[in-house]
């Protein structure tokens, strides 16, 4: 019993994406205890759609794929604003505009050139196959964020919930939500790999939400939102050996029971919120 | 120039692919209208995404795909809107978990169930290739879905603009919204395997944004997102044929291009 539980640790690569996806998984809670409440979720959905072109341009001319949809997800964003200043289009049109031509370059992009930009692997994900530089990557990126969220989170905090109020004491509101906008991008990037640019949104969105009906707290509920992502995305990597499917999906499909789960708990308690 | 035109049409899957592609691009041209309006223009993203673990236990089922897909659509609306009728998370929030829980779910059945589904083909779709009952599905289905939004495009886009007046001019606000639903799941079905997910809802919201821009009543509306649609899919079939690239992303881009025109043109 014990030695079949413990079967998928003996594998190199079965440790490695179990360690990087808990990784991404906290760090994308983390995130997602803002979004979910700043409503930005399908901003999150966007995004991962729309940094595709810059990973497949970078994979193409060599870059470092990180830099790639970083430039892309920037100029996504931009593109977003320039089109809300000019028009009366609603923000989800504006968006869903904006994600699905992006996303479109950079199939077009997969199909001119095949060989260097594996597709697949871009919008599905695929952790168990990541190479060692790119897990450095997502490594980094992980330590990175989770560091300036752990130092900045009050900061974030008041700036998400009450702007002027963050003005009037001020916070550098502009910059750090500049740096917000950074730390999601290239946690997206990140995500890419363990879920794909499908799910990104999953991991971006669901652990917040489930723990947004479990709290009200809002230091609990980022606790919360982390522990749930990273167990979850640990689990969901272990579970997909047995099971024999797409490690990914395996993960937000858990993400998604368990906050039907909660969500449940709540109608049966009729409460809006379990504790509290 | 003609002749450059014309060239493709010589081979049947060309025509094939020019033919399902253009009453693809009417029917969620005029659906696009709708949903612009009404401010669902993410919705048609949530349910092309949601179809898939119906399509995949229709497969296992081995009942028609187009009704698989349906139900799943439409599950996927309704959920959304029980979990936004019963709980405090925000709307876009709960579409965000609901269609990429069942997106996952899809993709696990059909990785677990069935590794032969070409999971990219319902991605990316695949107008070149198209069976020819794939073609008289898809044919049939959006014919009949631009037909019953062209019929019912006054009550709908009442609904649209002002669900208030309408309901108290009496109308039954609840099931027009349902079919609405229906029919947004449906035409997706349609254009699910010939055109790829990321198409559908490409197309789902461009042609109305370019109409929304650009004109001042509604049926020039329609009517401009109806011709631009059509446009971009002749001229996105006929390019990819002479610059051999993938077409449905090259459709999306040339409409994108109508949109910045369109933008260019726009008053604020």
């Amino acid at each position: 019993m014990l030695t079949t539980l413990l079967e998928p640790f003996a594998y190199a690569y079965m440790t490695k994406a179990i360690g990087v996806s808990v990784l991404v998984g906290i760090t994308c809670a983390c995130l997602s205890a803002y979004i979910t409440l700043k409503g930005w979720s399908l901003m999150g959905d966007a995004l991962a759609h729309a940094i595709v072109p810059g990973v497949a341009l970078a994979y193409t001319i060599g870059l470092p794929y990180a830099a790639g949809a970083f430039l892309s997800g920037g100029l996504a964003a931009i593109s977003m604003q320039i089109v809300k200043t000019k028009t009366k289009l609603r923000e989800d049109a504006i968006i869903g505009l904006v994600f699905t031509a992006f996303f479109a370059l950079g199939l077009l992009l997969a199909s001119i050139n095949p060989m260097a930009v594996d597709i697949q692997a871009i919008v599905l994900g695929n952790s168990l196959t990541i190479p060692d530089s790119e897990a450095l990557q997502i490594a980094g990126i992980a330590g990175i964020t989770l560091l300036i969220m752990g130092l900045k989170w009050k900061d974030f905090t008041s700036i998400f919930f009450d702007l002027n109020h963050a003005k009037s004491i001020g916070l550098p509101t502009t910059a750090l939500q500049l740096v917000f906008f950074t730390l999601l991008s290239a946690t997206t990037v990140a995500a890419l790999h363990t879920v794909g640019a499908c799910l990104v949104i999953a991991m971006l969105v669901t652990p917040g939400a489930t723990a947004y009906l479990i709290t009200h707290r809002f230091r609990h509920l980022l606790m919360l939102s982390m522990g749930l992502g990273g167990l979850t995305s640990g689990l969901g990597v272990y579970m997909s050996y047995f099971i024999n499917t797409h490690p990914g999906g395996l993960v937000v499909l858990m993400q998604t029971g368990l906050f039907l789960l909660v969500f449940g708990l709540t109608r049966l308690l009729k409460r809006p919120c379990l504790i509290g | 120039m003609l002749d450059w035109l014309i060239e493709p049409m010589g081979y049947a899957f060309m025509q094939r692919a020019f033919v399902s592609g253009l009453v693809i691009a009417v029917a969620c041209a005029i659906m696009s209208c709708f949903l612009i309006v009404k401010g669902w223009s993410l919705m048609g993203d949530a349910i092309a995404h949601a179809v898939l673990p119906g399509i995949a236990l229709a497969y296992w089922a081995q009942i028609p795909l187009a009704i698989g897909a349906t139900l799943s659509g439409l599950v996927c609306a309704s959920t959304i809107g029980y979990l936004s009728h019963h709980s405090r998370v925000k709307p876009d929030t709960l579409m965000g978990i609901v269609f990429s829980g069942m997106f996952a779910l899809g993709l696990v059945l059909v990785t677990h169930l069935h590794s032969h589904v070409h999971i990219l083909h319902i991605l990316f779709g695949n107008i070149l290739g198209i069976t020819t009952a794939d073609f008289i599905e898809t044919i049939a289905i959006a014919s009949l879905c631009a037909l019953v939004l062209l019929i019912k495009r006054r009550d709908l886009m009442a609904l649209c603009f002002d669900p208030v007046h309408t309901a108290t001019l009496g109308m039954a606000n609840g099931r027009m919204q349902g079919m609405l639903l229906v029919i947004l799941s449906l035409t997706i079905v349609s254009a699910l395997k010939a055109a790829g997910i990321i198409l559908v809802i490409a197309m789902l919201i461009a042609p109305g944004a370019i109409g929304f821009l650009t004109t001042k009543t509604w049926d020039h509306m329609l009517a401009v997102a109806v011709s631009s649609a059509v446009l971009a899919t002749g001229l996105g079939i006929v390019l990819s044929y002479h610059w051999d690239v993938a077409t449905a992303p090259l459709i999306v881009l040339i409409q994108t291009g109508f949109f910045l025109i369109a933008l260019s043109q726009a008053r604020r």
